[in-house]
């Protein structure tokens, strides 16, 4: 006996759009098949999908130009982007004051013209999440202006960082990856310049306008502490000075106070030394020049201790690796043969690294 | 991998993925707060399963329970006009909470917490491709990781579970974002694409072909002059000699266009302005190889044979270069094609009436033409513009620095919260991530 013939499940009778039609009864690869076509049937979800794209869908098919153009900008229900409808509401109102019938010529004249500025409110991709913000990136000129300041003019990352108002992490990051652009011209590799060009017009962007400077982020951040989390109640004299040096230690013996956690003390000084203690520019200068020079006997000391940890490896070149012997001691191992520096094999100490569900993925690259 | 109906739309409350696809966008604007109703337990499990279906679902539910952390970052950015002026004592002041109401002054928003619920799945490699917009999908940015077309810190990591590191740089083929990021080829263009590599590749077993063929001759030829040696009573005159005059002259003209080659090549080869692309400098050196060979061999082949390695010879050139910048040696072209940059020269010459701006427009639109050519090779659609419906998912998290250019980016920090902002892209709100958050917290 044959297998019965099976039909498709739900059949539609109302006649549908064209696009819904070449997506169901188009050619197919297999045209005597009878297996129901699961995937393309026309069921009342599909229907849902198909009027959304073609009506408020449609919006999101290509990109604005010079604008962002997430979900969370448009009235979802007429389709329209909510500046737009915001600005023909204000333009009907206007004109009723003036007293005017029909405002239908501003109307449509305001059509013409190009979209409103966009506000934070328009750079939100995820309707129900308001905390989540498309923030800015960095424009291609003011990636520029910090390669060129840190390269061409020799100023650290924590100037460039104060005067663009740029993290610092941000701006190292910046001039690593324009360094590799600027090589792979100079080899001749091919840049993704349609792609970026494209991403760019996507998303928002902080200019670089010398003469109208805008911040990028803030660079003061204070990170929030664990040990700051609980609530203290501390009671102390009524005459004492309770500065916020006092109030970490509360919280933390060992936790600093925030002027000395957030990236740029430096800067929380300087401003001390001119508003507050009103310091004259020699004076100032003076100061600046020993702290400068207690940073660099800082950093001397580091560098020096990380060329003595690099002198004690021994490092053999061969074809294919470098092979780095470091010397160790047997009596790490400590008396019980456990100890946590201990290295090798250790009688009835037992490995691990071979056994199931160790974890090999490397947890960093050098 | 992925399971059949990924982008389901059957369900009440659809699941939304990490993918810039259609389906996915329609389930966006369908996506509902969750009325709260039924227990505890079953707000929690649905929550879970809602925010789960997003972040990292690639993920198995035992290894993000290990990731899982109940400690959430934050900052709270600080104005050191602020510090610098005053020590804090301020705060304490009066009965210990400040003389007057700091109300007005201080800002009130709250810090999102609950938005940072799914951190750490931020840092893993193949999300954090996605988030630079280097995929379409976290899928196919995982697939990148492990067919190993990406790098970090400049060496080659195939695990998608990497959990980057402050400081990172990630880099992927610009070939492969291209792919994932540009429009699809239609059926035509995929044809036509097919047809140019199966042509390719007959022309490449040709050539291996007539290589070979080539090698088994002058094995031939070396057998036959031993033989012929070992033969040697007589030495048998050689028979080109008669047309001498007419042969030498052609062996000089000939001469004249290898060395005339040679000087093209050398010219493209040093050109400062427009420096060659390293793969074709390769191929123009081989070309110069082959000159040489041919010319060493100029007064021994026959004068055919030497002709038709020199149309071999312009003809790769040709290949190389098809804007032709070798008209002077192929006479017989030259009428016909120039170099781009000498039509736009005439057309800037003839138009004397275009504008500053208009020349200027001019300029842009050839830059542009000649970076984002027509390629039937490629496996995207050419000249390569975004996939429909990129921009509604475009956004780059402050985490992560990105230059799109070189298809790099680095990562910068783990994400934090601050007043009234969550730097982790959920579409969740803050209840339903709060409920996750409990759910995850119940054995820790």
């Amino acid at each position: 006996m044959p297998p019965p013939l099976r039909s498709p499940s739900v059949l539609s009778s109302t006649p549908c759009c064209a696009y819904q039609l070449c997506r169901t009864t188009g050619q197919s690869s297999r045209p005597f098949s009878t297996t129901p076509r699961h995937d393309q049937r026309v069921t009342r979800a599909r229907r849902g999908l198909f009027r959304w794209l073609t009506a408020q869908g449609e919006n999101f098919r290509n990109p604005l130009s010079e604008s962002t153009n997430y979900m969370g900008a448009y009235d979802n229900r007429v389709g329209v982007l909510r500046r737009v409808l915001e600005q023909r509401e204000q333009i009907v109102l206007d004109s009723a004051e003036r007293g005017e019938a029909s405002p239908e010529k501003e109307l449509s004249a305001e059509k013409s013209k190009s979209l409103p500025p966009e506000t934070t409110r328009d750079r939100m991709p995820f309707p129900l999440n308001k905390a989540f913000v498309s923030q800015a990136v960095l424009s291609e000129g003011l990636r520029d202006e910090i390669w060129s300041r840190v390269m061409r003019e020799g100023q650290s990352v924590r100037e460039v960082s104060a005067q663009l108002k740029v993290e610092m992490s941000r701006v190292g990051a910046v001039v690593r990856l324009k360094e590799i652009e600027k090589e792979w011209k100079r080899i001749g590799k091919p840049l993704a310049r349609p792609y970026a060009r494209a991403v760019m017009s996507m998303l928002p962007k902080t200019p670089f306008r010398p003469e109208n400077f805008v911040s990028h982020e803030s660079i003061n951040d204070l990170p929030v502490h664990a040990s700051t989390g609980q609530q203290i109640f501390h009671p102390t004299s009524e005459s004492r000075h309770f500065t916020r040096l006092d109030a970490a230690k509360v919280f933390n013996k060992r936790l600093l106070p925030a002027d000395d956690r957030i990236p740029h003390p430096e800067l929380v000084i300087q401003h001390r030394e001119r508003v507050v203690e009103e310091l004259t520019v020699q004076e100032r200068k003076e100061r600046a020049e020993l702290r400068a020079a207690e940073a660099e006997e800082k950093r001397e000391k580091i560098a020096n201790k990380q060329a003595q940890a690099e002198a004690r490896v021994k490092k053999v070149e061969s074809d294919r690796w470098e092979f780095r012997f470091t010397p160790i001691n047997a009596d790490d191992a400590g008396k019980d043969g456990r100890g946590q520096s201990g290295v090798g094999w250790r009688y009835g100490v037992p490995l691990y690294d071979r056994s199931r569900g160790q974890v090999k993925i490397p947890t960093s690259v050098g | 991998m992925s399971r059949k109906r990924f982008h389901g739309l059957k369900r009440i409350v659809p699941r939304f993925r990490m993918t810039w696809n259609k389906y996915n966008l329609y389930n966006l604007s369908r996506l509902m707060s969750p009325n709260n109703g039924g227990t505890y337990f079953q707000q929690k499990w649905k929550a879970k399963a809602a925010t789960r279906a997003y972040h990292g679902e690639q993920i198995r539910e035992k290894q993000w329970q290990r990731m899982f952390t109940s400690r959430l970052n934050a900052v709270v950015p600080m104005d050191h006009r602020y510090l610098g002026e005053n020590d804090g004592s301020e705060l304490a002041a009066g009965r210990g909470s400040g003389l007057d109401e700091r109300g007005e002054s201080q800002s009130n928003l709250k810090t999102p917490y609950m938005q940072m619920t799914y951190a750490p799945t931020e840092r893993r490699l193949d999300i954090a491709i996605f988030r630079s917009l280097f995929a379409s999908s976290a899928r196919q940015a995982r697939q990148f990781v492990t067919h190993g077309h990406v790098t970090v810190n400049g060496k080659k990591m195939p695990y998608p579970g990497y959990l980057l590191n402050p400081g990172d740089m990630f880099q992927v083929e610009p070939e492969s974002v291209l792919f994932a990021t540009g429009q699809m080829k239609d059926k035509e263009q995929v044809k036509a694409g097919r047809e140019m590599k199966r042509a390719r590749r007959v022309v490449n077993t040709r050539r291996a072909e007539k290589r070979t063929a080539k090698r088994e001759k002058a094995l031939q030829a070396i057998a036959n002059k031993k033989v012929a040696e070992e033969l040697a009573g007589e030495p048998t005159p050689k028979a080109s000699r008669p047309i001498m005059a007419d042969e030498t002259e052609a062996r000089k003209q000939r001469k004249a266009d290898l060395q005339e080659l040679v000087k093209q090549v050398k010219a493209i080869l040093e050109n400062k302005k427009a420096p060659p692309p390293a793969k074709r400098k390769q191929d123009l050196r081989e070309i110069n190889r082959e000159i040489k060979g041919t010319m060493s061999v100029l007064n021994r082949k026959p004068v055919s044979e030497i002709e038709t390695s020199i149309d071999a010879l312009i003809s790769r050139l040709a290949n190389l270069y098809p804007s032709n910048l070798f008209a002077r040696i192929d006479k017989k072209a030259n009428s016909k094609s120039k170099p781009a940059s000498e039509i736009a020269g005439e057309a800037k010459s003839s138009t004397q009436e275009f504008t500053a701006k208009e020349k200027q427009k001019m300029r842009e639109a050839v830059v542009l033409s000649r970076e984002n050519p027509v390629d039937e090779s490629k496996p995207y659609a050419t000249p390569w513009a975004p996939r429909p419906y990129m921009s509604a998912f475009a956004f780059i998290p402050r985490y992560l620095e990105v230059n799109h250019n070189i298809c790099s980016a680095v990562y910068l920090r783990h994400p934090v919260a601050r007043p009234g902002l969550a730097e982790v892209p959920t579409p969740f709100s803050a209840e339903q991530l709060q409920l996750a958050f409990n759910w995850y917290l119940r054995r820790r």
